[in-house]
């Protein structure tokens, strides 16, 4: 299969003019960053504009919590700088606008959820009202509750609390959704938008596509440590293929096969032939009418590891 | 930072565990102590019992407050990821440092007002009115090698490690610095090494106090060159650990 980066210039926002660059809220240019021989990021460039959602998309070991890591200046790149709202990451500027959810982010042991935020409420120098945080992290009532005395869920809650409260204009979310059922989920975006509505910067992290797709309005797929595609969540799905159908076959040859509706690309192993789609339903109408030989049909989702995987090939061959 | 300060020694007070190992003990050994040598006559420091032990144990419970607040409880915290998580806000790791060794000084107070209220309740241990307060605030401030003490260990171990060396470090600088028996029946290189210990010189700071004269300078000296030892240390293995594990 081949894989064709999305067009330049329509959708991908990291092209900008020189003049704009003070203002973005991110500016990633050229990082590398090695873990003894395992090189975690390599040369790695991204702008991202004030008012974006964007999802960093990848499968594990792809770079993901490394980049963000250094996003937040908790860990230095080997090579290369970090911007964020035009502040060294990590600089005290840089983290009195930067609000973030980690992976290991624990909280304050001993303490009451309420006592925590109204003490990190008072780091900032602008934040938002304690109730209101409150609200949208779906806290109240537990504010009286010690902090490590609380369920998974309501530990994802309070560290989404934490990273609020500053009322930060980029928030940091590594795979925020990790921990929840799909209703919780749910709400966690629903209290995104909101938090978006306002013009501020999101950039999470995550495995699933699907996600990237509902929340992000830009999403950025990286394997190895490199930015394997850039573009809208459609750009990255149409590209990708999300099923697969697989059929048997007499006739030999596959020719013309990716151009059928739906379609996005073929390949055959003896006589099976396994087609890539965005859109299965289309595809296989399209399928029967012009292969009638084609029999042993079965339709699957495709996982994602693998579609990085024959991203990343086709970059590299 | 006075936010953050007031919580850090908000949740010490909260956990009854660490107030009863860190005032229970030195208020049970005080009583035990003084009553089974209260009646020996005055002992080396010049002062009756009750009240030469009565130093010690206060200096004991601070010490090991301090300790227990700083090294223990830093290890749990990198541990859980909230070190972490609060390096990500303004407040600036020079501060947080800050926050944390005040806080854990603080924590000295709670075994010294315990350890004085029961002598001078339980034993009738009485001084001139402004010994009191000035032996509190000696014994607290001279706490302070201890609260950085702690900071080195709770950057080089973790979680139960931590808890343990705290322990080890607190039972031997207290048996060595006499704060259990004087140092005198101890063999003489063991008094050698004991005339150095930070814990040594804190008692000797109480005694001082509690026999009416003023402080002696080197005490103090020798106190502030293990602080400044210690600091330099917990700066050291931090930049270190930070740089390994970033």
């Amino acid at each position: 299969m081949t894989y064709h980066p999305p067009a330049t210039g329509a959708h991908i926002p990291s092209l900008v003019p020189p003049d704009d660059i003070a203002e973005c809220a991110v500016r990633v240019d050229a990082v590398t960053r090695r873990f003894g021989p395992v090189l975690a990021v390599d040369n790695l460039s991204l702008t991202v504009e004030p008012g974006q959602t964007l999802a960093l998309l990848g499968p594990n070991g792809a770079g993901k919590t490394t980049t963000i890591s250094m996003l937040l200046g908790l860990s230095a790149p080997d090579a290369g700088s970090i911007e964020v709202f035009g502040a060294a990451a990590g600089s005290p500027a840089a983290r009195a606008g930067v609000g973030a959810m980690l992976q290991d982010g624990g909280m304050m042991p001993g303490v009451l959820v309420g006592e925590l935020l109204a003490m990190v409420r008072t780091l900032y120098a602008a934040p938002l009202a304690h109730d209101e945080v409150v609200e949208v992290a779906q806290l109240r009532g537990l504010e009286k509750r010690r902090v490590d005395r609380l369920s998974g869920g309501q530990s994802q809650r309070l560290r989404l609390a934490v990273a609020l409260i500053g009322d930060p204009r980029l928030l940091i979310l590594d795979e925020p959704t990790a921990a929840m059922d799909v209703e919780t989920r749910r709400g966690f975006w629903h209290a995104m938008e909101g938090f978006t509505a306002r013009g501020r910067t999101i950039l999470f992290s995550t495995h699933y596509l699907e996600e990237a797709d509902v929340a992000a309005d830009r999403v950025v797929m990286m394997a190895r440590g490199r930015v394997v595609a850039d573009g809208t969540p459609q750009a990255i799905k149409d590209s990708v293929g999300l099923r697969v159908i697989r059929f048997s076959t007499i006739h030999a040859g596959i020719t013309g096969l990716d151009a059928l509706p739906g379609a996005v690309s073929a390949t055959q192993h003896g006589n099976r032939v396994e087609l890539r789609c965005n859109d299965s339903d289309s595809a296989l109408r399209a399928l029967i009418a012009t292969r009638p030989d084609a029999h042993d049909i079965e339709v699957a989702g495709i996982a994602l590891e693998d579609a990085f995987i024959t991203i990343t090939d086709g970059i590299a061959a | 930072m006075i936010k953050y300060l007031a919580l850090e020694i908000r949740r010490s007070l909260r956990d009854r565990r660490y107030l009863l190992l860190v005032a229970g003990w030195p208020v049970a050994a005080y009583l035990l102590f003084s009553t089974v040598f209260g009646a020996a006559a005055d002992r080396s420091e010049g002062l009756p019992p009750t009240v030469a032990i009565m130093v010690a144990m206060a200096s004991f419970g601070a010490m090991g407050g301090v300790l227990m607040a700083s090294g223990p409880r830093l290890a749990m915290d990198r541990q859980m990821g909230w070190l972490r998580q609060l390096r990500l806000t303004p407040l600036s790791p020079a501060r947080i440092l800050a926050a944390r060794l005040v806080a854990a000084m603080a924590l000295s107070l709670p075994a010294i007002v315990l350890t004085f209220v029961t002598a001078a309740l339980v034993k009738g241990v009485s001084l001139p009115i402004w010994e009191w307060p000035m032996l509190v605030l000696l014994i607290a401030a001279g706490c302070l090698p201890f609260a950085a003490i702690g900071i080195v260990v709770g950057t080089i171990a973790d979680g139960d490690g931590a808890q343990g060396l705290t322990m080890v470090l607190y039972l031997v600088l207290a048996a060595l610095g006499g704060l259990w028996m004087p140092v005198q029946i101890l063999p003489s290189p063991l008094q050698t090494v004991a005339r150095t210990l930070p814990s040594y010189h804190l008692a000797q700071l109480g005694w001082h106090i509690a026999r009416g004269v003023a402080p002696a300078l080197g005490d103090g000296l020798v106190l502030l060159a293990w602080f400044a030892g210690a600091a330099l240390l917990a700066v050291a293995v931090s930049r270190r650990l930070t740089l390994r594990t970033a």
